[in-house]
């Protein structure tokens, strides 16, 4: 059973969000590109400008194993790389701009697989359609998948978690996504398991993504050894690690890999792009981003990778003059955009609009007052308050001895200081 | 940690949301919680007029609007004359509330007629009330902020600094024993028969409760169990009614679970029972619940464990050090009450505790996860 009494409950937030269909979002007239959404090796753009380029053409690669090349979004003439703002990084990163010129035609380098000769394609192969596709982890981290899913001989994968939890608040893509392309997440999960030697496989959702939940039921119930398990979780446990303890009891040491223990989770967004990429040979120039926050109307946008989110606020009649922030990639470890100008990138979850007022009601930082919350507060019981004033007073050596690096920086620690210290983003600068 | 962006958005580091409490709220939760101890002490206490012919309800309300008003105006005048100095003025008026509720007022019938030096009837102690008040906020709250963090629970280190001089008269039995003063009983004997030392009067430890914490007008005696629980007429304001403390205290804890330290509250309580019924046991008491109820629910043991032992700066912040914390104010009250006599000891076992929080912090059972 859960033993972690002590996780902190945050309000969902996705009442009307989660009831909302996806909604196909226009393509851009411009599309930006960034040339590095991934984590791992830099990748260097394969087009200049000038070049005409089609849906899906790969446009940006690196020869370094752990990497992920990109593809353009729409069909196109490459009319400047230049640097710009964006959700990814704290600084301005290449992109490349698309300017569309409205034609429907796709690259055909990655041929469809039929679901009958999935099992007589090689692993090899899969992993490589995996890789070329451009798919890295769209929960977040941005980690590819192929590196993520090419798990050493030694080792024996027992269980793959598929991580429908969704911890964000706001954010309600991968809850749409469970609801109306659950069979593509069936085809997904059944690619990563033939990639895994056919672990068993557990669902896991949250008991209040009420319609989900009998999707998902009917859809793998006919898949063997999988079981699909709704139940109470908090926005910590979206984490990974932190949800292997909450499904299978045990905690993953810091610093090793899930696969040490014998589990692959896998996030539903990632499952979806692995269908896609395999079966219809779609690299990931697309995914679902929630709308959410003080708009008048939340919603679940199929968006193009690249589109400015300028774009997608001004044709939901967001008024730029009252904007506060625009919080990219979930409220609680997400970045507020320096501009409305960044684009949506892959590990776009969501885009949450605050106002003026939202933002201003926020309130300084005072002097720590000693509660101790933060501490009762942690997932992963670290004593965030002595590590930031040991980083505030410059003692690194002390912040590591506290285990500084085994912050998930999930942001509960300053979510529930009373003090309003920025404890997590302080954390988080010690780690690097 | 925010700045503006070339179109103005607001750049913040995650999170974006944040709790709905805040230290405002939490100082607001306290003040009212306080707020009902003081009334509730005001209404039972309005019964009773000292010898100079005060009312003894309006002595602690005055006292309360003297105590917060002189800390609320000192916290805002530092704030306009630092640079950058905190306004907190919920804190000031919370520690407000606190001078006059562990300040001792009001008169055993004892010790009517004796001329004892003590500050315990207006008008003299509105000048105590007002000088503990000033010397809280400015040295033991502003000044030590400067230092880093405050040290010790700023109410009680005022009280002690400016009641020093009269410690012997009021607080130490020793001395009591030697001028035939009050005919304090010691506590290192047995209770409930006639073991009684310097008696002077005082029949048992019972009777001795009952002369100090009764209701001088009464004709005849309460129970020991409804004064010490439910009305006192001497001692802490905050101390006038256990029930009420207790009340207020649970109701806190309650609106705030997470972010009161009610395991201090908890574990001084309970230690503080588990070793009273070892000392009776050790002394050989004839009833066991009088040096219970004694130390349980003397004002500086009531009040004291909701409200002042729960002080966040000054108080651990891990769970495990709190319990330490609170069994150790525990076992250095009842050591200072019983044998060094000192009465009220549980101030001076507060402000030892509080020196030894840094060291309490670096405590840690249990690692972190999956180490």
């Amino acid at each position: 059973m859960n033993k972690m009494a002590n996780l902190v409950e945050i309000k969902e937030q996705k009442d009307i969000a989660r009831k909302t269909p996806i909604e196909i979002f226009p393509d851009p007239k411009i599309a930006v590109v960034l040339t590095n959404q991934q984590s791992g090796a830099t990748n260097s753009p394969l087009v200049s400008v000038g070049d005409i380029v089609v849906i899906g053409q790969k446009i940006a690669d690196s020869k370094e194993r752990i990497s992920a090349p990109v593809h353009s979004p729409i069909s196109g003439k490459v009319i400047k790389i230049a640097n710009v703002f964006n959700s990814c990084f704290e600084y301005p990163t290449e992109a490349i701009y698309i300017e569309g010129n409205g034609n429907k035609v796709k690259d055909k380098t990655l041929t469809p697989i039929s679901e009958a000769e999935l099992k007589d394609t090689s692993n090899e192969a899969l992993i490589k359609r995996i890789r070329e596709a451009g798919i890295i982890g769209m929960g977040g981290a941005g980690f590819p998948t192929s590196i993520k899913l090419s798990i050493p001989a030694d080792k024996k994968i027992t269980t793959l978690i598929v991580n429908g939890a969704e911890g964000e608040p706001y954010d309600t893509a991968d809850e749409r996504l469970m609801i109306e392309k659950t069979a593509n997440l069936v085809r997904g999960v059944r690619v990563i398991r033939k990639l895994l030697g056919n672990p068993k496989v557990i669902v896991v959702t949250k008991e209040s993504k009420v319609e989900a939940i009998p999707k998902l039921q009917e859809a793998f119930g006919k898949e063997p050894e999988t079981q699909v398990i709704a139940k109470h979780l908090t926005y910590q446990q979206g984490d990974a690690s932190v949800l292997q303890k909450a499904i299978l009891g045990y905690e993953v040491p810091p610093g090793k890999r899930s696969y040490e223990m014998g589990t692959i989770v896998q996030n539903v967004s990632t499952i979806n792009a692995i269908a896609n990429a395999v079966f219809d040979g779609e690299p990931l120039i697309s995914r679902v981003t929630t709308l959410n926050g003080d708009v008048a109307k939340p919603k679940n946008l199929l968006v193009k990778i690249g589109t400015p989110i300028a774009d997608i606020l001004s044709q939901n009649n967001i008024n730029t003059k009252d904007i506060g922030n625009i919080v990219v990639g979930g409220v609680m470890m997400g970045t507020a955009l320096q501009t409305i100008d960044a684009p949506v990138t892959k590990r776009t979850s969501s885009i949450i609009y605050f106002t003026k007022s939202t933002v201003k009601k926020d309130k300084k930082a005072t002097a720590c007052i000693h509660c101790g919350r933060c501490l009762n507060a942690c997932p992963v019981r670290l004593q965030p308050i002595a590590i930031y004033n040991a980083v505030t007073k410059g003692d690194f050596a002390k912040a590591e001895k506290l285990w500084a690096k085994d912050c998930l920086v999930c942001g509960t620690c300053s979510f529930v200081c009373p003090s309003r210290l920025p404890l997590a983003s302080t954390i988080k600068m010690a780690r690097q | 940690m925010s700045n503006e962006s070339p179109n103005d958005l607001i750049v913040k580091p995650a999170p974006h949301i944040t709790g709905s409490m805040s230290k405002t709220r939490m100082m607001q939760y306290t003040f009212f919680a306080i707020l009902a101890v003081t009334i509730v002490s005001i209404a039972l206490w309005s019964e009773v007029t000292t010898p100079s012919g005060w009312n003894l309800g309006l002595t602690v309300a005055i006292g309360a609007l003297i105590a917060v008003g002189v800390a609320v105006a000192v916290d805002l005048l530092i704030g306009k004359v630092t640079s950058d100095s905190e306004v907190n003025t919920w804190s000031a008026a919370v520690f407000g509330l606190i001078v006059i509720n562990c300040f001792s007022l009001g008169f055993p019938t004892m010790a009517v007629g004796l001329e004892t030096g003590v500050p315990v009837e207006a008008p003299l102690v509105f000048y105590y009330i007002a000088l503990i008040s000033v010397i809280g906020i400015v040295v033991f709250k502003k000044v030590m902020s400067l230092a880093g963090r405050k040290l010790v629970n700023p109410a009680a280190a005022a009280k002690f600094l400016v009641l020093i001089p009269t410690l012997p008269t009021t607080l130490i039995t020793a001395f009591h024993l030697k001028t035939g003063l009050l005919q304090v009983p010691a506590l290192t004997a047995g209770i409930g028969a006639t073991s009684i030392v310097g008696g002077n009067g005082a029949a048992s430890f019972g009777t001795y409760l009952q002369s100090c914490y009764g209701l001088p007008s009464a004709s005849s005696p309460a129970s020991i169990e409804s004064l010490m629980f439910l009305a006192k007429y001497h001692g802490w304001v905050g101390g006038a009614s256990s029930i009420a403390v207790i009340i207020a205290g649970i109701a806190l804890f309650a609106l705030g679970r997470k972010y009161f330290k009610w395991k201090i509250t908890a574990s001084y309580l309970i230690a503080i029972a588990v070793l009273s019924l070892i000392l009776s046991l050790m002394f050989g008491d004839v009833d066991l619940t009088t040096r219970l109820f004694f130390e349980l629910f003397i004002g500086s043991s009531i009040f004291m464990a909701f409200f002042m032992a729960t002080d966040p700066a000054t108080t651990p912040f891990s769970g495990v050090g709190q319990i330490i914390f609170g069994v150790g104010l525990a076992v250095l009250t009842i050591l200072i009450q019983t044998f060094m006599g000192f009465f009220g000891g549980s101030l001076l076992a507060l402000l030892i505790m509080n020196l030894t929080v840094p060291l309490i912090d670096r405590v840690r059972i249990g690692k972190p996860f999956g180490r």
